[in-house]
């Protein structure tokens, strides 16, 4: 068993707040593992992305991602980490090209002080090429469409060639065609480079064709962690609950 | 006689061009990284610095890096220990260093509006000397090196401060780093346009330069032609209205800006949006 991402009795707070965004969650995950979360709104999946990459302050319990410690090590965590953000959008104006935007994905991994080589650009070509946004490449951002835009943040997070993805709905702005063909070019990857990958959604299509484990998360809380189809069916339940709670 | 003003013109046109080149260079990204607060707090910084060299009979100069490099400090590492939000400090670090300025300017009476008080005030050609020259060139060295070296860091955290840090950039010392870097450009060439007005100097520049392309490679070049030409065109100004040397940098830049914003494409085409 290759262990890549733990957490034991996780709780994370957000400055300024006293209720944890995520409580008291333990989660394993292996090598080469697809996990997609889902839950309502505010639930913690984006919280608990966030935590598992070291980008916010641990409240307590123990977070290990590739064997190190997320808080002493996390920015060598970071550097094996692609990640997409949820609604990143550039706004129009922003002085940086598609390729810019992809490039730099690489540059943890390029190491301080040195500078992007010829190989770094094929590589961030490569990924802009495998999710067809590679005649982009000269393009502002922030003239990108926001399908065009996810397009290229996931391209980022390909382009650095990483152990771990974390994708926070990157299919949200993608058009009908895409939101089928992504997915399962993300799952392509992910089995060929042996990834670990958790992707947050709520695109519940998708995850039942696309993994065998999913979470739901409810009120900070992992509430099922099991087959698409049991997480469906506890979503399900909680959806009839709710609109019985509402008549 | 002619020999000492061609020094000084010489001086002056040399001082002009480095202080107008690194104020627009680092301007860039004291705007890019939203640390213009920042920034109007380190000048002032070096403003109350240079009132207490005055005052005090030493260097204004050292004096002025010195309270330059506490404030970047006391905005930069300390701020975030005790985790105060950049608003929040630089509210009150502004303030303070004007306050204290105005204490050390009065604390002498007998000093009052002399010439080297005018100069710390609004700035003066004659002012600059051969060592802030040579100071200038130095610093314009030193800092292009480190640009060069850490421009993929300073690239990524202007598109994005978050992002880069999920990249596996620690982005705080590159941060600290702008902020130090800014406060001794600051300091350098305040004589030239005096404490109120430094700011200025590192941001209109950038902020004209903005408004005209969306290549960050273009801009990090244009935005200190404009510092150069912004404050060649104000010491021109300056010389034949016999005006205040720093004021007329100022309105010029202004200018510069205002006429950036009328006439930007960028600005158009998203209207047309």
């Amino acid at each position: 068993m290759d262990v890549i991402i733990k957490l034991e009795d996780v709780s994370t707070v957000y400055e300024g707040e006293n209720r944890p965004a995520i409580k008291d969650v333990n989660l394993t995950l292996e090598r080469n593992e697809l996990v997609y979360v889902v839950g309502p709104n505010a639930a913690g999946k984006t919280t608990l992305l966030e935590t598992i990459n070291g980008l916010l302050p641990l409240f307590r319990g123990k977070i290990s991602v590739l064997g190190l410690d997320v808080l002493t090590r996390g920015r060598m965590v970071r550097c094996e980490i692609g990640y997409v953000p949820q609604d990143f959008m550039v706004e129009p104006g922003e002085p940086y090209t598609a390729l810019d935007v992809v490039l730099m994905g690489r540059y943890g991994r390029i190491g301080t002080l040195h500078r992007p080589e010829e190989k770094d650009r094929e590589k961030a070509v490569e990924a802009m090429r495998l999710l067809g946004v590679e005649e982009l490449a000269d393009r502002p951002m922030g003239k990108l469409s926001g399908g065009q835009q996810q397009k290229v943040m996931l391209a980022r997070a390909i382009a650095k060639k990483p152990k771990i993805l974390l994708l926070d709905e990157p299919f949200s702005n993608l058009d009908p065609e895409s939101k089928e063909k992504i997915p399962s070019l993300i799952r392509r990857l992910h089995e060929e480079n042996e990834l670990t990958t958790i992707i947050v959604t709520h695109d519940i299509h998708n995850m039942l064709k696309q993994c065998h484990r999913a979470i739901v998360m409810i009120n900070g809380r992992i509430l099922i962690d099991g087959s698409p189809e049991k997480a469906l069916a506890t979503i399900n339940r909680s959806v009839a609950f709710s609109l019985e709670a509402i008549q | 006689m002619i020999w000492l003003e061609f020094t000084i013109m010489g001086r002056a046109l040399l001082a002009c061009v480095l202080a107008g080149f690194l104020t627009g260079l680092m301007g860039v990204f004291v705007v890019r990284m939203r640390l213009s607060a920042i920034g109007y707090s380190m000048s002032h910084g070096a403003f109350a610095g240079a009132a207490l060299g005055v005052a005090t009979s030493m260097n204004p100069l050292v004096t002025a890096m010195l309270f330059a490099s506490a404030t970047a400090f006391l905005i930069g590492p300390i701020a975030d220990k005790a985790r105060l939000h950049a608003d929040t400090i630089t509210s009150i670090v502004f303030p303070l260093n004007m306050a204290l300025a105005f204490v050390f300017l009065t604390l002498t009476p007998e000093i009052g509006l002399t010439s080297q008080v005018a100069n710390i005030l609004w700035g003066s050609i004659i002012a600059m000397t051969n060592s802030d020259v040579v100071y200038l060139v130095t610093l314009s060295a030193a800092t292009l090196a480190i640009i060069y070296f850490t421009w993929k860091e300073l690239f990524a955290i202007m598109f994005n401060r978050k992002l880069a840090e999920a990249d596996g950039i620690s982005t705080k010392p590159f941060i600290y780093l702008i902020i130090f870097i800014s406060g001794v450009v600051v300091t350098v060439s305040l004589k030239l346009v005096g404490g109120l007005l430094i700011y200025a100097l590192l941001f209109n520049p950038a902020s004209s330069a903005l408004q005209f392309f969306e290549d960050m490679r273009k801009i990090i070049i244009v935005s200190p032609l404009i510092g150069v030409a912004s404050n060649l065109s104000g010491l021109v100004v300056s010389l034949f209205l016999d005006l205040p040397v720093g004021s007329c940098i100022v309105l010029v830049s202004t200018v510069v800006f205002a006429v950036a914003v009328l006439l930007s494409p960028k600005r158009r085409r998203m209207e047309v949006q």
